[in-house]
């Protein structure tokens, strides 16, 4: 359990880490992705969203701290974001599956390799609406450079989810678990 | 019925809830604590007041080293796939850049050869255009004899040209062979180097008349040498030998050839002459590159026989001539005998053959005028204004320092009876 919880320690690092100084280094046509929200959408559906609010947390909080560039927004924005994705993509209780077979539904998760890009999809989708919406209240008139690298970042960002989301919960330990099971 | 649940299951349900317990436990001071920090951060940005800083400055001194030590590792990771990346790119550049130093290298040379095709060309315009009335042509070398003895090489015109046995040809503006074995589209050229070689001479100082032969059958050496020189001068180092233009050293089948007059062929090197009784030569060193013939002229001139007969007794120089002189020639009557010792040149009135002023009919239609191809006039090679055969001769004969030979002293004494 300790090793769980070190593990998620290192990850949440790492996480800020990345996002902080590798992030540029890895840019399509100038554009980072957030490697930190990749990172947290894989913890959404590997660990829970407890887990997501303390890491989109510590990331906002470091985020804030470190590299300030609006005031609130990442503290904020951060967790916001990531848990507005893990109420729709986090592993569903017991009793919400059950409570779904009462009304006749299906009652099943959705394989958590597609949540997890979808996970970040959404969160990423937040971030950067979040983000335009700022910018257009400041009075800047959005144009097609703010749409095309918004949408750049949401791709880029959804698709590393995807490929980082395989060693993530290797890492993690995710796959030994469901062997136990 | 209660059905008893085992002892390691309980144990290990026990643990489990510990275990959960604790894991929620240290979840929830964990967010506690960021809470914690965060609501810290947020009382600073809004009362601006670094008192309730601690927090953020707490954990800024934590993570600055971490940051700064990850940061080193991600650009160390980043200048080591830039260092692929530049060295990938300089191999394609130096890849590159290797192509086209030798497509340039390639044009370089390109240039050069058509440079050096231009200085031909223009060297053989020159020649040509002077000497027009030699009736040139030029011809490109097509084959060589690679022996050591003989020296001969094929050109690519031939009697279709007009080309025939023992014709002149030259490469800038000096002789290097004669045509033989020739054929409807080649001819062979008998290089002067060649022992087989035979061309009439003349030491441009002195004017002294002789054969020139090649050497290259002889000592290996790709030189001339003159003989039957007259035994009364000794040549300088340097002198120019050209071609004296007399035919008769030179036989095609009982028909006299010759030579344009005045085609340089060599410099006189050293002389034997007076060193050893046995060796009277000298050794020529001839003017043309026989190394690398690429264009030759031929020279389709055909010298008349009236012409060929006046150079061979044109070498009057070593004769006694008398000039014309005021003072009066003594003439000796000795007994009934009269001596003339020399013609008096007494010009006597001769009777010239003045044109018809009225032409008639019959005599413009009987009287073929004689081909005028050679005139007299242009029977010289003429070289080029700053051709390049390091000689000091001049082609207009110009007279030498040497001097003449004078006529033996005439005896006076008079036997008396």
């Amino acid at each position: 359990m300790l090793g769980k919880i070190l593990k998620f320690i290192l990850l949440t690092l790492l996480a800020y880490l990345l996002q902080v100084t590798a992030a540029d280094y890895i840019a399509i046509k100038d554009v980072a992705p957030n490697i930190a929200l990749a990172l947290v959408s894989i913890v959404t559906v590997a660990l829970g969203r407890k887990y997501t609010f303390v890491m989109a947390m510590t990331i906002g909080y470091c985020t804030e701290i470190m590299v300030p560039s609006l005031d609130y927004i990442n503290l904020l924005l951060y967790p916001v974001a990531a848990m507005l994705a893990a109420l729709a993509f986090s592993d569903k209780s017991e009793r919400k599956i059950e409570e779904e077979r009462t009304q006749g539904k299906q009652g099943k998760q959705i394989n958590a390799h597609i949540r997890t890009p979808l996970a970040a999809l959404v969160s990423i989708l937040i971030f950067e609406g979040i983000h335009l919406l700022y910018i257009y209240l400041t009075g800047v008139e959005l144009d097609r450079g703010h749409w095309s690298r918004a949408l750049i970042d949401v791709g880029y960002t959804t698709l590393l989810s995807a490929v980082l989301q395989f060693p993530t919960r290797w890492w993690l330990g995710t796959y030994k678990l469901k062997k136990a099971r | 019925m209660n059905i008893k649940t085992p002892k390691t299951e309980r144990k290990r349900s026990t643990s489990g809830r510990g275990r959960k317990f604790f894991r929620n436990t240290v979840v929830i001071i964990i967010v506690l604590i960021l809470l914690f920090f965060a609501g810290m951060h947020l009382l600073v940005l809004i009362n601006g007041n670094d008192t309730t800083a601690g927090p953020e400055k707490l954990v800024s001194r934590i993570l600055t080293p971490i940051q700064n030590g990850f940061q080193k590792v991600v650009n160390w990771i980043d200048n080591y796939f830039y260092n692929l990346k530049l060295r990938s790119r300089l191999e394609l550049e130096y890849n590159t850049l290797r192509q086209e130093n030798e497509q340039l290298t390639y044009q370089a040379m390109l240039a050069d050869e058509l440079q050096h095709k231009l200085n031909v060309y223009e060297t053989l315009y020159d020649d040509i255009s002077i000497n027009d009335s030699m009736n040139p042509l030029v011809a490109t070398v097509v084959g060589k004899d690679p022996g050591n003895y003989f020296s001969v090489f094929v050109i690519n015109k031939g009697s279709n040209d007009g080309v025939q046995n023992y014709m002149a040809v030259t490469v800038d503006n000096a002789l290097i062979g004669y045509t033989y074995n020739v054929k409807p589209n080649s001819a062979s050229v008998r290089t002067i180097i060649d022992s087989e070689a035979s061309i009439a001479g003349l030491i441009t100082s002195s004017r002294d008349q002789g054969t020139v032969r090649g050497t290259l059958g002889v000592n290996g050496e790709p030189m001339c040498r003159m003989y039957y020189l007259p035994e009364d001068h000794l040549p300088r180092p340097g002198d120019m030998v050209v071609t004296s233009g007399v035919g008769d050293l030179i036989n095609d089948g009982g028909v006299s050839k010759s030579f344009p007059k005045g085609i340089p062929i060599g410099t006189v090197r050293e002389s034997t002459r007076g060193m050893e009784s046995n060796k009277q030569y000298i050794v020529v060193e001839p003017l043309a590159d026989f190394q690398h013939v690429e264009y030759v002229i031929v020279w389709r001139y055909q010298a008349i026989a009236e012409d060929v007969e006046e150079r061979a007794s044109s070498n009057d120089e070593l004769g006694y001539v008398p000039l014309d002189t005021v003072m009066p020639v003594p003439t000796i009557q000795i007994g009934s005998d009269f001596y003339q010792l020399a013609p008096t040149l007494t010009p006597s009135p001769e009777p010239t053959l003045e044109p018809d002023a009225s032409p008639t009919a019959e005599g413009l239609l009987t009287d073929t005028p004689a081909p005028s191809v050679t005139p007299n006039g242009n029977l010289e090679y003429q070289l080029p204004e700053g051709a390049q055969t390091n000689n000091s001769f001049d082609f207009t004969l110009a007279p030498t320092a040497t001097p003449t030979p004078t006529p033996p002293p005439m005896d006076f004494t008079v036997e008396e009876d």
